[in-house]
């Protein structure tokens, strides 16, 4: 351990950019379990104690990168603090992730099962969909792409107001509640959790005080 | 969210700051050898007349401390009194009381800068607590090792002893390879100065003067440069020290980091923002800053390389001597451990309280005590 001062490593901001890749990957895992147990009838009791140890990961591994951003800025000076603020609000909106995965896991353990229903397949497709974006936001963040970034906001702005419509569509649907109140609920998630990654790659490209919102001072980001 | 340089540009710069580091720790032992050389250009009677007021031990210790607390860098004040030692104008026991009054005041950085955080009580508590965890062990440590020394001589005869183990018994004619290195700067300024027109007590004041300049400058800016080299290094140690909490790890990645840069106030002035933010606790603070009293003493020892004899070695341990003592007393006894951080932590609970009380503390601690001080004991 002491012996490491003398050899060569990554900085603090690469370290915390590295562990903050890790714990997109850690808040897809979660996702995608509890994505299985709501729409494939997965035993949530089966998969709930991963995605909760997943989700202490990505809290202790928050709080531990809030302490080592202070010890950057301590060691380093100001000269960071934008990219520190950042890095901040970016943990917090991975963090926020991983508790709507756990949203999620709440329907199942509610009992609610969308495997074998007649509009299954849209769900898989739109959870497909949002998985992936979980790896395109880290790539994202690796490379700070400026252009991918900007494509995936607009892809993220389009799911979202396809999710919107979705729980519209929900709230007045002539359907009962115990059908439309889970695919209603389930949207709204989706859409949380579309916006949050959305956030998290505007704060690769986007200048600390612009993230969160739009011009004219509107809040961009539903969490 | 990185925006790094092309790596190439990085290592080259990185090459172009060490080589400016080693230029500077080349200034700074000339200007170590020219503070010896003025000195010693003095006649007797100045020399005497000069250092009178410090032959008592508490008069010493006090003009130790204010000395740091003007130049902020206990580096650079035992540095000149190494050279005051090599130049023979003050004796080894004479210095031994400064160089723990400049161990004292050499914690007056990192407590100014834990009075930035006054506004927000509980940041401040923590943020002084860390700060003056460190005055309590320097105090504590000079008033259980000030009076053995006078009682003893241990720490000046165990000092001396390992500087004759270092370079042989009877090393009052010994000159270090790196002396002969720095001739050349100082003779030169020397002869400059003497066509010049200065002579005498005109010209040793001259060359004490440019002496103390070169030292202090090159000390803040091989600071400046180290700090940058191992900024990286630096970050990774404290996040370490965080994830595995205090005790000896600690000690020792305080000692590196502090000879890495060649300051106890950059080491220990890092660890302020730190405790306030609440990610270090104090017990966790305490070690490094423990390390950092034993790191700093480096440059002491390095100057020491500058200078000639024996007893400038010597004083030089007696601060490497004093530090390693004071850690295997104040925390290597476990019921005398928690002392200093009970004494900070309570001096922070009543600061909190009265803010006044934390002004109060730095200008008596450090000014107004030390001054009263060399005035009774002069």
């Amino acid at each position: 351990m002491v012996l490491s001062f003398f050899k060569r490593g990554e900085s603090g901001l690469e370290h915390v950019a590295h562990q903050t890749i890790s714990m997109l990957g850690d808040a897809r895992h979660s996702f995608d379990l509890a994505s299985t147990a709501v729409l494939a009838g997965a035993d949530p009791a089966a998969v709930g104690a991963d995605i909760r140890a997943t989700d202490e990961r990505i809290n202790a591994a928050e709080q531990k990168l809030r302490s080592e951003l202070v010890v950057h800025v301590a060691v380093q000076g100001g000269g960071d603090i934008g990219l520190v603020l950042g890095y901040t609000l970016l943990l917090k909106k991975i963090e926020r992730i991983g508790d709507q995965a756990k949203n999620i896991l709440d329907l199942a353990e509610e009992g609610i099962s969308l495997a074998g229903a007649d509009d299954v397949e849209m769900f898989i497709s739109r959870r497909q969909q949002i998985s992936q974006m979980y790896v395109e936001a880290a790539d994202i963040l690796a490379t700070q792409d400026a252009d991918r970034a900007r494509a995936f906001l607009a892809a993220s702005r389009e799911l979202n107001a396809e999710c919107e419509a979705k729980v519209h569509e929900y709230m007045h649907s002539d359907r009962p509640g115990h059908w439309a109140v889970p695919r209603a609920i389930l949207h709204r998630y989706w859409k949380r959790i579309v916006a949050n990654l959305a956030g998290i790659v505007t704060a690769a490209i986007e200048p600390i005080s612009s993230l969160d919102y739009l011009e004219g001072g509107a809040t961009d980001i539903v969490d | 969210m990185s925006d790094r340089g092309p790596v190439q540009f990085e290592s080259a710069a990185r090459l172009l700051r060490f080589a400016v580091v080693l230029g500077l720790i080349y200034l700074f032992l000339a200007g170590v050898s020219s503070l010896e050389g003025g000195i010693k250009v003095m006649g007797a009677d100045t020399q005497e007349r000069l250092f009178s007021n410090v032959s008592h031990p508490i008069a010493g210790l006090f003009i130790g401390l204010l000395g740091t607390v003007l130049v902020q860098s206990s580096s650079a004040s035992t540095s000149v009194i190494v050279g005051l030692v090599a130049s023979g104008a003050l004796g080894l026991e004479a210095a031994v009381p400064m160089i723990m009054g400049a161990n004292l005041g050499t914690t007056v950085t990192n407590t100014l800068v834990s009075l930035g955080h006054v506004r927000q009580s509980n940041e401040f508590r923590r943020a002084l607590a860390a700060a003056t965890v460190h005055d309590f062990f320097n105090v504590m440590a000079v008033i259980v090792l000030l009076p053995f020394e006078l009682a003893t001589g241990l720490l000046s005869r165990l000092a001396t002893g390992t500087a004759d183990l270092l370079i042989g018994s009877g090393g009052a004619e010994w000159e270090s390879p790196l002396k002969a290195l720095v001739k050349a700067p100082v003779s030169a300024l020397k002869d400059g100065l003497k066509s010049a027109g200065f002579d005498g007590n005109a010209l040793g004041i001259s060359m004490v003067a440019v002496g103390l300049v070169v030292v202090l400058i090159s000390l803040i800016s091989i600071t400046k440069n180290m700090k940058q080299l191992i900024a990286a290094r630096l970050e990774r140690s404290m996040n370490r020290v965080l994830g595995r909490g205090g005790g000896i790890v600690a000690i020792i990645v305080g000692i590196l980091v502090t000879v890495a840069v060649q300051s106890s106030s950059i080491t220990t002035s890092i660890l302020i923002p730190m405790s306030a933010a609440g990610v270090i606790t104090l017990r966790n603070a305490y070690p490094v800053t423990l390390g950092a009293n034993v790191g700093t003493t480096i440059t002491a020892l390095l100057a020491a390389m500058a200078a000639s004899g024996s007893d400038a070695l010597s004083i030089a341990l007696v601060h490497t001597w004093f530090n390693v003592i004071g850690i295997l007393v104040l925390f290597g006894i476990p019921f005398l451990r928690p002392l200093p951080i009970r004494a900070a932590e309570l001096l922070a609970e009543v600061a909190v309280r009265r803010r006044t009380f934390a002004f109060v503390w730095v200008l008596g601690m450090f000014i107004i005590v030390p001054l009263i001080g060399v005035a009774i004991f002069r």
